[in-house]
């Protein structure tokens, strides 16, 4: 700091010891809490933070936000949950020398259920519309012999259709 | 944000928006700016106010302070200075009213005290606050050399820049400033007693 080619050393003894006092007096004096304070506060006007994205949406944007978010996850909880693909098809029909035989359940059922056996019905013709036979208006109130093939619990498996009453 | 940062990295950082990088350069140069303010005006108020200002000028970047023209600390002292000689000129421009002098013709320095900041007692040491006072007293001219000098330690080319003078008229303000306090303090000192004499 001081230049010691231009420091005056020519002080008053006493003096100094004043200005010693003085130094060792003011050592424990700075400016007041409240200038920083305020100071700080000026420099949050002039660099005011940034908000972070979030901050920065509306109530009513959350809520859009908020169902596009629940849409998304109901899709994609959708497209990954293991699921079995629902077939309705028409059941097997097979048509053997005059004789129509539909399968009611699938093949591989009919061919696993040890116990099956056959039961001797009379069906309406309307009845066999539903099967995907088709069905002839002039004779629509006929009914045809049918023999069911029936499981163990009673469950029809297939029907074969023998003659049209 | 290490202590050791410069006053220049410090002030990048300012402008960056960082809150710690301003408050650091506070704390640093804060007090001895304070401490110069509050000599200089004999006013805590107006210390403040001054420190107050200066930061906000260098917080603004209205002061324009360029770190190859010299120390922020000696660009700060030169602001306060500047503010003290304007808070000066308001001080003239509205006078207060004269204090009626005492019996010796010299102005009660307690009496004044009430009415001018500067000779309010600011210092709890008897020693220190006489000095002061009598710095207080001393014209803004001498007073800036001989606090700048004595007490902060500043070479006569730095309070050349702080004051915008040349050094030879520093080093006369400096020699003028000393010899006129010492006179004020001698002036104090209780006069020998009779008996002490005649012992």
């Amino acid at each position: 700091m001081k230049d010691d080619e231009f420091k005056d050393d020519t002080i008053d003894p006493a003096l100094a010891t004043r200005f010693a006092a003085l130094r060792s007096e003011l050592a424990g004096h700075d400016a007041p809490r409240c200038v920083e304070k305020e100071l700080l506060q000026a420099f949050a006007r002039q660099f005011p933070k940034q908000q972070p994205w979030y901050r920065t949406l509306s109530l009513p944007q959350w809520g859009t936000a908020g169902a596009l978010a629940s849409l998304c996850g109901v899709a994609l909880l959708l497209a990954l949950a293991p699921h079995q693909a629902i077939t309705v098809g028409p059941p097997v029909i097979g048509i053997d020398s005059g004789a129509a035989f539909i399968a009611l359940e699938s093949l591989e059922r009919i061919e696993s259920e040890p116990h099956a056996r056959v039961v001797e019905a009379e069906l309406p013709q309307t009845a066999l519309a539903s099967l995907g036979m088709p069905l002839n208006p002039q004779t629509a109130g006929d009914t045809v012999r049918a023999e069911m093939l029936v499981a163990e619990d009673g469950h029809p498996l297939a029907v074969r259709l023998s003659a049209v009453n | 944000m290490t202590t050791d940062s410069t006053d220049t990295e410090l002030l990048r950082q300012v402008h960056a928006g960082q809150a710690d990088a301003f408050t650091a350069l506070y704390r640093r140069h804060q007090g001895p700016l304070y401490r110069y303010a509050l000599l200089r005006c004999g006013s805590g108020d107006a210390a403040a106010d001054i420190v107050q200002e200066a930061f906000m000028g260098l917080l603004t970047g209205r002061l324009g302070y360029d770190p190859l023209r010299g120390q922020l600390q000696h660009f700060l002292f030169g602001v306060a200075r500047n503010l003290a000689l304007k808070l000066d000129e308001a001080r003239q421009r509205h006078p207060q009213l004269p204090e009626p002098p005492d019996d010796d013709g010299e102005p009660d320095p307690d009496m004044a005290s009430e009415s001018a900041g500067p000779l309010a007692r600011l210092l709890g040491n008897e020693a220190a606050e006489e000095v002061r006072r009598a710095l207080s007293l001393l014209p803004p001219h001498y007073r800036d050399p001989v606090i700048l000098y004595e007490l902060h330690d500043l070479s006569y080319q730095e309070i050349a820049t702080v004051c915008q003078v040349d050094i030879g008229t520093v080093r006369s303000r400096l020699a003028r400033g000393r010899a006129a306090l010492a006179r004020r303090l001698h002036a104090l000192q209780p006069a020998p007693s009779h008996d002490a004499h005649l012992a």
